[in-house]
């Protein structure tokens, strides 16, 4: 008896514990989620970019990284947008935080440079309106 | 009774994902590699789903991060590629490995593609299989450093013959499923199974503390028993 009651215990462990290497390191928000739910259903790219600024906003607010690659998400929404000053500020903040980013980063930030005056407001342009850091 | 703990005990081990032997792969081309960055570059698509790729590809970065490697910015790189004329999955996967890499700087590159990503209707269960192949190459190299691949199906429990009752929570549930299969918590499990270390997975990269401490001695090297 004592038997099955040690392995159920196991059981019970293993579940619990769904085994090692489940802690983050990075705080990520609902990114995955987001990114899902962008790909679904590529209009409401709204939901997605506001995600982004979210996890942005947070890991600032606890002195945390922002985990690799947000900055740089989001700084192509701005690209995207053509909010080529606002989109330049985030890749550089990517390539800062993270300096194996360089080489792509630095790339971004030439095609920015290279675009047109911007368009009016989209989605991440008016958070950075609203939100100014 | 204890073989019914062990096949519990057993079932358990694979819906955690938990791989307790040692895959006894050698980690000697990863490790010169030494990667510090992974590109994640679209999925390629070998399911009838067109739309699996894509929402696949969301569940790559956090796993792959959470290793300890620099993940670039999937959307965005599949973005450039999309602009580059590489709107192909394929094409990407058969480019030069090593000219990608240097496009982005990546040190590694990391090639997924979907074997299987389908539902099977029946009457009373509808079961889901997810079936992935995972590639890593060196990006100065071009050589393969890691693989791995997994096939998860997820077919619900039929209640284990607990009468009528029963039989029409399994048609509910099957009719949900049916409804919309539910592909992503299959993916993101087959994800962790992959990157897990040790297991099938590769060592930690230099943002994680265990970085070069986390291999375990050679093959034969082992304590003897």
């Amino acid at each position: 008896m004592s038997r099955s009651l040690l392995a159920a215990l196991a059981v019970a462990g293993l579940a619990a514990s769904g085994c090692a290497g489940k802690v983050s390191t990075y705080r990520w928000g609902n990114y995955d989620e987001a990114l899902y739910a962008h790909y679904k259903s590529p209009q409401n790219r709204q939901a997605y970019v506001a995600s982004l600024k979210t996890i942005i906003l947070a890991a600032q607010r606890e002195g945390k990284t922002v985990p690799p690659g947000i900055y740089a998400e989001y700084g192509y929404a701005l690209y995207e947008e053509g909010n080529a000053p606002e989109a330049i500020r985030y890749f550089e903040r990517e390539r800062d935080t993270w300096p194996e980013s360089r080489v792509f980063m630095e790339k971004m930030i030439g095609n920015a440079r290279r675009l047109p005056p911007p368009p009016p407001a989209a989605p991440a342009s008016e958070l950075e309106k609203a939100r100014p850091s | 009774m204890r073989r019914l703990l062990l096949v519990l005990l057993a079932g358990s081990a694979v819906l955690s994902g938990c791989a307790t032997v040692p895959s006894g792969a050698s980690y000697e081309k990863f490790v010169a590699a030494n990667p510090r960055s992974i590109l994640i570059v679209p999925v390629a698509n070998k399911s009838v789903d067109v739309d699996a790729p894509a929402y696949f590809l969301s569940t790559l970065p956090v796993p792959v991060a959470e290793r300890g490697y620099y993940v670039f910015p999937v959307n965005a790189v599949k973005r450039v590629l999309e602009d580059d004329g590489l709107s192909d999955a394929f094409l990407v996967h058969q480019a030069d490995p090593m000219r990608l890499a240097s496009l982005f700087g990546a040190d590694a590159v990391l090639y997924v593609t979907i074997e299987r990503w389908d539902a099977q209707y029946m009457l009373i269960s509808t079961s889901v299989t997810v079936e992935f192949d995972y590639v890593m190459k060196d990006g100065k190299t071009g050589d393969t450093i890691w693989t791995n691949h997994q096939k998860l199906t997820y077919a619900p429990s039929s209640g284990g013959g607990g009468g009528l009752g029963s039989i029409i929570a399994a048609v509910v549930s099957a009719a949900i499923e049916k409804a919309s299969p539910s592909y992503m918590p299959l993916a993101r499990q087959a994800n962790d199974a992959a990157v897990e270390f040790p297991g099938p997975g590769f060592p930690a990269g230099p943002y994680r503390a265990e970085y070069r401490r986390d291999l375990a001695p050679a093959p034969g090297a082992k304590p003897e028993k």
